[in-house]
C-alpha cells in the first residue's frame, strides 16, 4: 500500500503537486495562493492548457517552479455536486496523472472546503482522497518475474495537504483497514488457481488470525461427517479437497451465546471448469475467479477486524474446486444436502448454489444470524439482465435490501434488486427429488438461481448478491484498476458501519420468518466439527452444535406439473 | 369473442341444457346437491381445479370451479370454467366447435363476477384458424346473478377490455402473409367506426421527413413501412397520454438472419403495436374521458438486395445519426422514430411497448416483462396497473455505463454491441442487451435539453406469447398471443389519466 501522511498545506520540496479543483474554483483564493508560491506558473499554465475544472479533465505541467517536478490539475466538475466518491475518484485520477513520480503532495482543500454536501466533513474528505489513491495504485505482479523496474509503477507514497491533518489521520486509520480488506479480497481472486486451491485458500484464511479473527477450517471428513452433500458433490472431481472455513469477529462486548451475530457467506469455487457439463473453452481462464464471493468474505472479515469493528460478524466461505473426470458428478445425480432436502443435479456448471445451500443452511442452524447475505459469481444471466455495472440483489427482506443498496451507492458499488416468486421457484421442481439445480431454459436464471438458495435459508432474513458482472472488470474504473474489484467489501463494510455498529445487536432489524416457509423438525446428521481430517490439528468448535436441523417446506401452492420443453425460440431482439 | 350475458331467475334461457360452472371460494358451503359428491372426490378449492360433477344437477354436467386464493383468483377461476365448460358438447355442437355453458355467480359482489367474465373471456378467445374443424371454445356464457342492472357497468367494462385484448391477440396471432404491413393497416382503419382517428403516414412521407430508422427496416421488404397515428380524442383538451409500439409484421433478422428453429413465432414481433391499438380499442369503447394516441411503427425486417447492412449508417427522425451494428436490432430502431413522432404529439406521458430483446427473457422469465424509464411517479403507477391486472412488471435499470457502450466511432451512437462485444474473457459473452436497447430509446424518449416527458418503455418479449408447457401469467390460456399490455395500459389510463 502506498504510504499515507496528512500535513498542513506548504510547497514540497521535491516531487509532483497534484490540485484537485472544482469549475468555481478558477480565479479563486487556492489557485491564487498556489500561483503566488509558483511564479505565477499555474495560471499561464491553467490557461494555456484550457484547464478548466471539468469533471475528468486533468492537465500536467511539468517544473512548475519552487523545485516541483510537476503540477497535476484535476477537474472536480460543479462544486455543489462533490462528495465522497468525486474525492476518491480525486485521488485515483491522481495516481494515474502522476506517472513516474514515486512521491507526490495531493492539495485536499478544493474538495473539503466550502464545498456542498461534503463541507462539514472537513477532515473526512483527505481521508477519502487517500482512500482513493491507494485503491487505484493496488497492483498485482506476483508473477511478473522479468519487467524491468523502470517500468514498474514507482509511486510509493502521498502526503495529503489539508487543514486538520491530526483529524484526516484519525479518519485515515479506519479507511486504511478496509482498502487492507480490499486488497486482500482482490489478491485472492487475482490468484491462478493452481496456486490458490481450496486448502492453500484456507490457509491464508487462517491469517486473519493474527487480526483477532477466530478461523476455523473443516477438511472433506469434517464436511462428510456434517453431511455436506451439496457441496461436496461440486468437489468430489477435484483432486483438490475441499474446505469450508468459518471466521468469527467480534468486537462487541457480548458473549457468543447471547449474540445474534450477522452473517456474511461466500461462494469459493476456486476454479470452475463446469465439471461434466463442461465450459467452452472460450474464456474459461476467467473461471479462476469464480471464487470471488469467498474472496469479498475474507476481506471483508480482515476490513471489520481491522478497524476494530464494534459488531459480531461470521464470515463462512465453502471452498472447492469443479472439475471433470471419472469421480465427478454426473447430470441426472441426487444428493443429499445439510438440510436433508435432496437435489436432482440437471447441469454440473450450476454448482455454486450447491456449495452456498449447504454452508447457509449451516450457518443458519449453528449461529442463527440476525441476517445472512451471500455472495457469489453466480450466473451469466445477471450479466445479461443487468450489465457490469450493478450486481443482481433478491432479498426475502426490503429493509435489509434497502440497507444494501443504499450502501452501495455510498461507495459506488451498485446493487439492483431483482424479484423472487412462487413462479419462478416452480421451474426448479424435480421429478424425482426435492428440486433441480436449475430451471428449464434460460428464462429468468438468475432468479431461479436465487430461488433455489432461498430454499436453504430457512426464514432467514437474508439477501443474495450475483456479483457475477461485477467481480473482475474489464477496464480501469477511477479506483479500480483493471482485473479484480473486489465489489462488495466496502458496500458490506459500509452497510455494517451505518447500521449495526456499536449497538446491541437485539436492536437489529427483527427477523421476520418468511410467511410461506413452514419450519419442520427433521433428524439430518450433524455431528460436532472438532477435527480437521487429513493432518492439520483444528480450531476448537465455536458453538456447539444445536441438535434439530430444521427444514424449509416446499414454498408455492401445489399446481399441476405441465411437461418441459427446451424453449426452440431464438431470442430477438 | 365470447357473448357474455348476465341472466336473474327465474327467467334465465340458462342456456337450454348447456354445462353449468359453479365458484367455490375455500370456506364456503356447497349446495346440498353437491356436497357429498364434492367431499367423495376429496375437493379441495384452494388448489384452483375444476371437478365435473355429472348427474348431480339433473342431465346437465356442473362443474366445481376451486377459487385459489390471491388477487387473480377469481379471473383463473373464470379462466377455468370457461375451459372446463367448452369440455362439453351438446347435440349440434361436435362439429362446429362452438360451446355454451353457464357459470353461478349468484352472491358474488360485483368485482367477482366482472373478474370470473374477464378469465372466460380471455381463456374462450379463439384465435384465427384457417382449417375446416377449430378447435372447440366457449362462445356463448350466461352468468346467473341475482339483480343483472348492479352487474351490468363491470360487465360493459369487461367487454369493452376483452374486445380490446382480443383484437390485440387476434392481430398477433395472423400469419405475417396474412399480415403485412398494408394488411395491418387496413385492420387498424376499422377502428374508425369506434371514434378512433386514424392516420397512416407512408414511405412517401416518411422519407420527406426523414425518418430513416423506420425506412432502414422495412427497405428489404417488398411490403413499405407505415407509420400509423390511433387517436382517441376523449372528453377533454388535456394532452394526450403516447402509446408506442413496435409493429414488425415478420422479424427474419434481416441481413443478420435469425436461426431457421422457432422464427416462425416472429410473425408475433408486432406484438407491442398491437397491444397499443388494443388499448386504444378499449378505451374507446368505454367510452374513457382521457384523450390518448397510439403511435404505431409498422415495417417487415426481410434479407434482401436492397435490405439496410450492419455497418450502415443512418439518420433517424430526430437528426441524431445511428450505426447499425446488428440488423436483428430492429425494433429499437423504429421505435426511435417513432417515440420521436410522439413526442411531436406534446403528451402527458409516452409509453412504448416492444417484444424488444431477449435478454429480457434471460433477466425475468416468463413472469414479469421489464419496465424502464426516466420517471418515478410513471414508473410507480405501470408498476401498479400491471400488478393489479396479473400483467406484472419489474424496473430495471439504465446504467451510465449502458449508454457508454453505445458510443459509435462513426455515428452519434450505435444501437447495440455486436456479440461478444462485453470485452474480452467470460463475462464479456454476456450483453445487458435489454438494457443497451432502453439506453438507446432514452435518446429518442428523452434526448437531453429536449423537456423531459414521462416516459416509460416496456420489453415485453417474454410475456407476449403462451406456449404449451410452459408456465406464464396467472393463469393459463390457449397457445399464441396473449395480449399482454392491453389491460396494463387501459387500467394505467383509468389510475392516471383520467
Amino acid at each position: 500500500m502506498l504510504d499515507i501522511a496528512f500535513a498542513k498545506p506548504t510547497l514540497p520540496e521535491s516531487g509532483a503537486l497534484v490540485l484537485p479543483l472544482a469549475e468555481d474554483d478558477l480565479g479563486g483564493g487556492l489557485v491564487a495562493e498556489w500561483d503566488r508560491l509558483l511564479g505565477g506558473h499555474l495560471a499561464r499554465g491553467i490557461s494555456a492548457a484550457e484547464f478548466k475544472g471539468r469533471k475528468g479533465q486533468s492537465a500536467t505541467l511539468y517544473a512548475p517552479g519552487g523545485g516541483l517536478s510537476r503540477l497535476v490539475l484535476i477537474g472536480l466538475g460543479k462544486r455543489d455536486a462533490l462528495d465522497a466518491t468525486a474525492a476518491e475518484a480525486a485521488g485515483g485520477a491522481a495516481v494515474t496523472a502522476l506517472g513516474k513520480e514515486s512521491l507526490a503532495a495531493i492539495d485536499a482543500r478544493a474538495l473539503s472546503t466550502n464545498g456542498g454536501p461534503s463541507s462539514g466533513k472537513g477532515a473526512a474528505t483527505p481521508a477519502d482522497i487517500a482512500l482513493g489513491a491507494v485503491l487505484r495504485a493496488w497492483r498485482f505482479d506476483r508473477y511478473r518475474t522479468t519487467e524491468k523496474a523502470e517500468d514498474k509503477p514507482r509511486l510509493t507514497g502521498v502526503k495529503v495537504l489539508c487543514e486538520d491533518p491530526a483529524a484526516s489521520r484519525a479518519e485515515w486509520s479506519s479507511r486504511k483497514a478496509v482498502a487492507e480488506g480490499v486488497f486482500l479480497t482482490r489478491e485472492l481472486v487475482s490468484e491462478p488457481a493452481n496456486i490458490l486451491n481450496p486448502p492453500e485458500f484456507a490457509d491464508r484464511l487462517r491469517k486473519l488470525e493474527k487480526l483477532g479473527v477466530e478461523v476455523e477450517v473443516f477438511g472433506q471428513k469434517d464436511l462428510e461427517k456434517l453431511g455436506f452433500g451439496s457441496m461436496l458433490c461440486v468437489s468430489q472431481g477435484s483432486a483438490q479437497p475441499p474446505r469450508m472455513v468459518v471466521m468469527r469477529w467480534n468486537g462487541t462486548d457480548q458473549k457468543k451465546k447471547d449474540s445474534k451475530p450477522l452473517a456474511f457467506i461466500g461462494k469459493g469455487v476456486t476454479f470452475d471448469t463446469g465439471g461434466i457439463s463442461i465450459k467452452p473453452a472460450g474464456g474459461m481462464e476467467d473461471m479462476k475467479w469464480d471464487m470471488a464471493g469467498a474472496g469479498v468474505v475474507s476481506g471483508l472479515m480482515a476490513a471489520l477486524a481491522g478497524r476494530k469493528a464494534k459488531v459480531d460478524v461470521v464470515g463462512l466461505v465453502g471452498l472447492v474446486e469443479n472439475m471433470p473426470s471419472g469421480t465427478a458428478t454426473r447430470p441426472g445425480d441426487v444428493v443429499t444436502s445439510y438440510s436433508g432436502q435432496t437435489i436432482e443435479v440437471i447441469n454440473t456448471d450450476a454448482e455454486g448454489r450447491l456449495v452456498l445451500a449447504d454452508v447457509l443452511s449451516y450457518c443458519k442452524k449453528r449461529f442463527d444470524p440476525a441476517f445472512m447475505v451471500n455472495l457469489a459469481t453466480l450466473t451469466g444471466a445477471i450479466i445479461v439482465a443487468l450489465g457490469n455495472e450493478h450486481a443482481g440483489l433478491f432479498s426475502n427482506d426490503d429493509g435489509l435490501a434497502q440497507r444494501i443498496q443504499e450502501a452501495g451507492k455510498a461507495v459506488g458499488e451498485l446493487a439492483w434488486r431483482m424479484p423472487l416468486g412462487d413462479a419462478y421457484d416452480r421451474a426448479i421442481r424435480s421429478d424425482i427429488a426435492d428440486m433441480k439445480n436449475v430451471g428449464g431454459g434460460r428464462a429468468g436464471g438468475s432468479i431461479t438461481a436465487a430461488q433455489f438458495i432461498q430454499r436453504f435459508v430457512d426464514g432467514c432474513p437474508w439477501a443474495h448478491l450475483d456479483i457475477a458482472g461485477v467481480a473482475w472488470s474489464g477496464k480501469d474504473q477511477p479506483t479500480v484498476p483493471k482485473g479484480a474489484t473486489a465489489w462488495g467489501v466496502r458496500l458490506l463494510d459500509r452497510m455494517v458501519a451505518e447500521h449495526h455498529e456499536g449497538r446491541s445487536l437485539a436492536a437489529a432489524p427483527a427477523p421476520e420468518p418468511a410467511e410461506e416457509e413452514t419450519a419442520l423438525v427433521s433428524g439430518a446428521d450433524s455431528a460436532s466439527p472438532a477435527t480437521l481430517s487429513e493432518g492439520t490439528p483444528a480450531s476448537e468448535p465455536l458453538v456447539p452444535t444445536p441438535d434439530a436441523v430444521t427444514r424449509p417446506a416446499e414454498s408455492g401452492a401445489p399446481v399441476p406439473r405441465a411437461p418441459r420443453r427446451p424453449a426452440t425460440r431464438r431470442p430477438r431482439r | 369473442m365470447l357473448k357474455l350475458r348476465l341472466a336473474e331467475l327465474p327467467d334465465a334461457r340458462a342456456e337450454g341444457g348447456a354445462p353449468l360452472a359453479l365458484p367455490v371460494r375455500p370456506g364456503a358451503a356447497l349446495p346440498d346437491r353437491y356436497a357429498a359428491a364434492a367431499a367423495a372426490a376429496g375437493f379441495d378449492p384452494t388448489r384452483g381445479e375444476a371437478l365435473r360433477l355429472d348427474g348431480a344437477l339433473g342431465d346437465r354436467t356442473a362443474w366445481l370451479i376451486g377459487v385459489a386464493p390471491g388477487p387473480m383468483g377469481m379471473e383463473a377461476a373464470g379462466a377455468l370454467a370457461a375451459a372446463s365448460l367448452a369440455a362439453v358438447s351438446l347435440a349440434g355442437e361436435e362439429r362446429s366447435g362452438e360451446r355454451r355453458g353457464v357459470i353461478d355467480a349468484r352472491g358474488l359482489p360485483p368485482g367477482d363476477v366482472a373478474a370470473l367474465a374477464i378469465g372466460a373471456g380471455m381463456r374462450a378467445h379463439r384465435l384465427p384458424f384457417y382449417g375446416a374443424t377449430p378447435p372447440p371454445a366457449l362462445r356463448r356464457l350466461e352468468l346467473l346473478v341475482e339483480d343483472a342492472a348492479a352487474h351490468e357497468p363491470g360487465i360493459a367494462r369487461a367487454r369493452a377490455m376483452l374486445r380490446g385484448a382480443g383484437l390485440a391477440r387476434d392481430l398477433a396471432a395472423e400469419p405475417a402473409n396474412r399480415l403485412t404491413p398494408q394488411i395491418f393497416v387496413e385492420r387498424l382503419w376499422e377502428l374508425e367506426s369506434h371514434g378512433i382517428e386514424v392516420t397512416v403516414r407512408g414511405r412517401r412521407w416518411l422519407e420527406r421527413h426523414g425518418y430513416g430508422g423506420l425506412l432502414a427496416v422495412g427497405r428489404g421488404s417488398a411490403h413499405p413501412p407505415r407509420l400509423v397515428e390511433l387517436r382517441w380524442p376523449g372528453h377533454s383538451d388535456a394532452p394526450p397520454v403516447a402509446f408506442v409500439g413496435k409493429g414488425i409484421t415478420f422479424d427474419t433478422g434481416g441481413v443478420s438472419i435469425k436461426g431457421a428453429a422457432g422464427m416462425e413465432a416472429m410473425k408475433a414481433d408486432m406484438a407491442g403495436a398491437a397491444a397499443c391499438a388494443g388499448a386504444i380499442l378499449a378505451l374507446a369503447l368505454r367510452d374513457s374521458p382521457a384523450p390518448a394516441t397510439a403511435v404505431l411503427a409498422i415495417a417487415e425486417n426481410m434479407t434482401d438486395a436492397d435490405s439496410y447492412r450492419p455497418g450502415d449508417v443512418l439518420r433517424m427522425a430526430s437528426g441524431l445519426t445511428v450505426e447499425v451494428v446488428d440488423t436483428d436490432a430492429e425494433g429499437r430502431l423504429v421505435l426511435a422514430d417513432a417515440l420521436h413522432h410522439a413526442r411531436g404529439l406534446n403528451p402527458a406521458a409516452i409509453l412504448d411497448l416492444a417484444t424488444l430483446t431477449g435478454s429480457i427473457i434471460s433477466a425475468l422469465g416468463h413472469h414479469r416483462a421489464g419496465l424502464f424509464g426516466n420517471d418515478d411517479a410513471l414508473r410507480d403507477a405501470a408498476m401498479a396497473a400491471g400488478e393489479a391486472v396479473g400483467e406484472p412488471l419489474w424496473p430495471m435499470p439504465i446504467g451510465r455505463r449502458h449508454r457508454e457502450d453505445l458510443a459509435s466511432e462513426i455515428a452519434d451512437l450505435r444501437h447495440c454491441l455486436p456479440p461478444g462485444g462485453g470485452g474480452p474473457g467470460w463475462a464479456g459473452k454476456f450483453l445487458p442487451d435489454a438494457c443497451h436497447a432502453a439506453a438507446f430509446l432514452r435518446d429518442f424518449a428523452a434526448p437531453e435539453g429536449g423537456g423531459t416527458v414521462p416516459w416509460a418503455h416496456l420489453d415485453i418479449a417474454g410475456m407476449d406469447l403462451r406456449e404449451e408447457g410452459r408456465e406464464a401469467g396467472s393463469y393459463p390460456l390457449p397457445p399464441g398471443p396473449s395480449g399482454y399490455g392491453v389491460r396494463l395500459l387501459d387500467r394505467l389510463v383509468a389510475d392516471r389519466f383520467e
